[in-house]
């Protein structure tokens, strides 16, 4: 045999068995033999994840904790618009996780989440009650609106809370059997939509990095409304004016109200300056 | 008798066949038995690689990445807060960290060098540059090799007027010795050349492969942080089964199945295309993962980049996807996709034609007749293209890119095609990627509409990327639905996904200039505090900022609407989140209106925009791959005597709905922080120029409408 000939046949078996022993090393699937538990199943630490993960990618079956109902409850109410069963798994899931039976807690001081455990009962949640008192606020105000509280309670700082209790007072005040309790309401709804404003106020620094003389146009826009049937004509002017100004580099969602707007703000400037001529007469 | 040997042959070949394709990565290999080799300049290879030569220059990983001004900046603004953590330790520094138990222990390796980590600061150490330059931190334990020093001093000790863009340690003269601007982040002094590290991610890089490493990875999966292990000799790791020897012997082309079973993998991008981010104790504040190799307990982390998970437990890696085989990240990120012909696939309710995967040209891996020992002649094969196409394109124009890394740098924009019909140009190349990532339907949408009444849109997305889309930095990488309703006449109803020409006087820009890829999206409005000089140094925020100086919802808040209140307004924002949760008694870095600090006195949740400040993210944001979502609008229509305010009689019937998915580049008020952090009035009290407004306006490239849909809606008298 040809010495060429045996010295690939040796050198191809050196690498075959080299290769059977590397193999034989190897147990190793990569994200298999170790990532092995679901990587999309984020475990508690020291807060839960206040997030939607894909339901399919949790891999659950049957929720079996506050947070796998509130999952599924978002499932239920994004993707599958079943607000009902959405409404069931947010119920269930305060249920597991509330203050009044000690089955969450408020957090108060860092120390507690830099303690590096696990806090027992866990923090109190805020994303189930956002989205269970937003499905409840048309049918059961009160609710919705002991809801919202609680996130409060939990985050004063959260953008959003105070103008959702806001919105709920409207709705309460558009819907009233007795008006009475109309002025009143509207009043309660000023008071929260001031307290959204108040958590992102327009300081010098913003209007120096910023240019804007107004921000969270649609806050003013419900308030410009309200004051419209208040019959407050000088205060809808005053944040429809500031409506203007927050929409002047940030345009709305809605951008016909603009025009609006405007055309509200002509028409009591116009208003103003016919009743000027008989003021000077008088 | 030879008939014999040849069925011989032919027979320990059939046998070896099958061990090749099964062949699974191993883990922490032993050492190549061939003969050291220091790294080489890509220029080594291209006498006789010079197609991938050409197309390896032109991508973003190589050469432009570690020049960029956004990952200098990056890197520059965790420093500024951490008081120099991420800059590299080597094996002869004395610094020292203090272990959990209170003991003092040496801090001399780094993320690259560690073998495995004890102590959160030695994933620190190093962590940028450890996976975008990461085998020349173990060259760099050589003084004499060493581009990038050591700090003098860390934490309180830390001297930011001194410090200086990584980049600026890329340089040398003709001779090959290091130079350096005169000040800290200067122009590249004239006559020098891009330096062996300018390079980035070499030939050598992944060709010098030996393995995942486990102990060195968080999980021991050899995922994340560049968990590999490199030979550092002339053993050279290629995709092919029987490699031609080489010519001189300038490197062994390596027979080592598991190795090349690992180059030619998903694995492979595994190990470098995760990214987790190291954190003291508690680790990230919603979710619990920590090193779980022995002795790596106090070692936490929170997931930057999860691409590689999303692509590992995703239905590209299974045979359960439209193309009914694995589908690799070399399938489309170094295939002639997306120009090799399409396909049409059923995902849900949508049918989708989109791009083939797994397509390779046929070539030589090596120029015949220059490469090969004896000229041993070559055979046309299934070849890779090495232009790892992606999302970015340069923060850089040519000039600058030519001025550190050499004249002959291609122009992102050059015209014209290569050899398969792809056009040259990687601006192109990345706008067609993009316009295979993602579909979008209007099917569903409610037929008719009332006026002052809600009509609902149905907007169905689906990604056919590997991973999520967008993935990546996948906090600051954005995709968004850009939708529209009008009335006949293009009256504008309806508006999610704009933007506004505005000013940004932060940045010097006084007035609106006319350009739109500098604006940001209209759900946030915020600034970021770039923080101060100050003499001493402190390290944390309250004198380096990162903390949001306006943070306010705006009118198209989609993102905190959608997600935390359920509601159906809004923008439609693929961009995962980057969080800091403050805890009660910390300043959120902003005033009331009385000019109080606003503190929490609870656990407060603010977006941050920035990955070294944040400390916990989600990252389920972007659009999961192959699984339609539907996101619905609520609309409500004006009213009649709201019309008629207007001085509008109707609008005019039907209404058209139009929609499309947009990439953003990334986010201008992302980019604005790094230009003022970095900038004069930044912590180290001069300019770094990395980024500016000029180059914000200059250079961002947003791609719109990657994918669209339309729908025309009845009004209800």
């Amino acid at each position: 045999m040809p010495r060429r000939i045996r010295i690939a046949i040796v050198s191809f078996a050196a690498w075959v068995w080299v290769t059977g022993v590397a193999q034989g090393q190897s147990g190793y699937v990569p994200g298999v033999t170790f990532q092995k538990d679901n990587p999309n199943y984020p475990p508690r630490n020291p807060f839960y994840f206040e997030g939607r993960v894909d339901w399919n990618l949790l891999k659950i079956d049957q929720p079996s904790n506050a947070w796998e109902f509130e999952q599924r409850g978002m499932h239920k109410q994004d993707d599958l618009e079943d607000n009902a069963g959405a409404i069931a798994d947010y119920r269930q899931a305060i249920a597991m996780n509330n203050l009044d039976n000690g089955t969450c807690q408020l957090v108060t001081t860092a120390a507690q989440a830099n303690s590096g455990a696990q806090l027992t009962p866990p923090p109190c949640m805020f994303t189930v009650r956002l989205r269970l008192a937003v499905l409840l606020s048309g049918a059961e105000s009160d609710q919705a609106i002991a809801l919202y509280n609680q996130v409060l309670a939990i985050d004063p700082l959260r953008l959003g809370v105070h103008a959702s209790i806001a919105e709920v007072y409207v709705h309460e005040a558009e819907t009233a059997l007795n008006a009475g309790d109309i002025p009143g309401l509207y009043a309660q709804a000023i008071g929260e939509f001031k307290a959204e404003l108040a958590l992102s106020p327009v300081t010098a620094l913003q209007v120096q990095l910023t240019g804007d003389e107004a921000n969270n146009a649609h806050v003013h826009w419900a308030l410009a409304e309200i004051y419209e049937k208040l019959s407050q004509p000088a205060d809808e002017m005053r944040e429809l004016d500031l409506y203007l100004k927050a929409t002047k580099y940030h345009s709305d969602t809605y951008p016909w109200r603009i025009r609006l707007a405007q055309k509200k703000m002509e028409k009591a400037q116009a208003v103003e300056e016919a009743a000027k001529p008989a003021q000077d007469n008088n | 008798m030879y008939r014999l040997v040849r069925f011989g042959i032919l027979f320990l070949f059939a046998l070896a066949v099958p061990t090749l394709v099964g062949q699974t990565p191993v883990g922490n290999p032993t050492e190549s038995p061939f003969k050291d080799q220091d790294y080489q300049r890509p220029e080594k290879c291209l006498p006789c690689h010079q197609r991938q030569y050409d197309e390896l220059r032109s991508s973003v990983k190589s050469g432009y990445r570690n020049v960029s001004p956004l990952f200098n900046a990056l890197e520059v603004a965790g420093n500024l807060l951490n008081g120099g953590l991420l800059r590299p330790v080597y094996s002869d520094s004395v610094k020292t960290t203090t272990a959990a138990d209170g003991s003092i222990i040496p801090l001399n390796t780094n993320l690259f060098t560690t073998p495995a980590f004890v102590n959160v600061n030695q994933v620190r150490a190093g962590f940028c540059i450890g996976c975008h330059n990461g085998p020349f931190l173990r060259r760099a334990d050589d003084p004499t090799k060493r581009e990038v020093p050591e700090l003098a001093g860390v934490g309180a000790n830390f001297l930011p007027e001194q410090f200086r863009p990584l980049r600026d340690y890329h340089l040398v003269d003709v001779t090959g010795k290091q130079v350096i601007p005169p000040e800290p982040g200067g122009d590249p002094p004239p006559g020098s050349l891009p330096s062996l590290g300018a390079a980035g991610v070499t030939c050598d890089v992944c060709h010098n492969l030996a393995g995942a490493d486990l102990t060195r990875s968080l999980l021991a999966d050899g995922f994340a942080n560049n968990t590999l292990a490199f030979n550092h000799t002339i053993e050279k790791v290629g995709p092919f089964a029987f490699p031609v020897a080489v010519k001189g012997n300038f490197h062994v082309s390596s027979n080592d199945q598991s190795k090349i079973a690992l180059l030619r993998s998903g694995a492979f991008c595994n190990s470098c295309h995760d990214v987790r981010v190291p954190l003291a104790a508690p680790g990230d504040f919603q979710r619990l993962e920590r090193d779980i190799n022995p002795g790596g307990q106090n070692v936490l982390y929170y997931r930057l980049e999860n691409l590689s998970t999303e692509w590992q437990i995703g239905a590209y890696n299974s045979t359960t996807n439209p193309f009914g085989k694995v589908v690799r990240c070399q399938d489309c990120h170094m295939s002639t996709f997306p120009y090799a012909g399409n396909s049409s696939y059923q995902v849900g309710d949508l049918k989708i034609t989109s791009p083939t995967p797994g397509i390779f040209a046929e070539n030589f891996a090596a120029v015949p007749g220059v490469a090969t020992d004896e000229n041993f002649p070559l055979q046309k094969r299934k070849v890779v293209s090495h232009y790892f196409t992606g999302i970015d394109v340069p923060l850089l124009s040519t000039d600058e890119l030519k001025a550190r890394l050499g004249s002959d740098y291609p122009d992102a924009y050059q015209p014209g095609v290569d050899e398969y019909g792809a056009p040259k140009a990687l601006a192109s190349r990345r706008e067609d990627l993009l316009r295979a990532a993602a579909r979008i339907s209007l099917d569903n949408t409610d037929k008719t509409a009332k006026l002052g009444e809600t009509f609902t849109v149905r907007a169905e997305c689906v990604s056919l990327t590997g991973h999520r889309f967008p993935a990546g930095f996948s906090q600051e990488r954005s995709a968004y639905i850009q939708l529209s309703v009008t009335d006949d006449s293009g009256f504008l109803l309806y508006q999610s996904g704009y933007v506004v020409d505005k000013p940004h006087p932060e940045t010097g820009e006084l007035a609106p200039d006319g350009n739109l890829d500098d604006e940001e999206l209209e759900h946030l409005h915020a600034v970021v505090d770039p923080g101060r000089h100050t003499v001493p140094y402190a390290t944390g925020q309250a004198t380096n900022g990162h903390t949001n100086q306006v943070f306010e919802a705006g009118p198209d808040d989609g993102p905190e609407e959608r997600l935390f209140f359920g509601r159906s307004e809004g923008l439609v924002l693929f961009r995962n989140e980057i969080t800091r949760i403050y805890l009660p008694g910390q300043g959120v870095g902003r005033s009331d209106a009385n000019a109080n600090p606003i503190i929490a006195t609870k656990p407060h949740y603010e977006e941050t925009f920035s990955a070294g400040f944040a400390n916990t993210v989600d990252n389920f944001r972007s659009l999961q791959p192959l699984v339609p979502r539907t996101f619905r609008y609520d609309i409500k229509l004006p009213t009649k005597q709201q019309l008629a305010e207007m001085g509008i009689d109707s609008i005019k019937a039907p209404l058209h709905v139009h929609a499309q998915i947009n990439f953003e580049h990334f986010p201008p008020l992302f980019l604005r922080f790094l230009a003022r952090t970095t900038g004069p009035d930044g912590p180290t009290g001069h300019d770094l120029k990395l980024v500016s407004e000029k180059r914000i306006d200059d250079l961002l490239k947003n791609v719109r409408s990657i994918t669209s849909a339309d729908f025309t809606v009845n009004i209800q008298e």
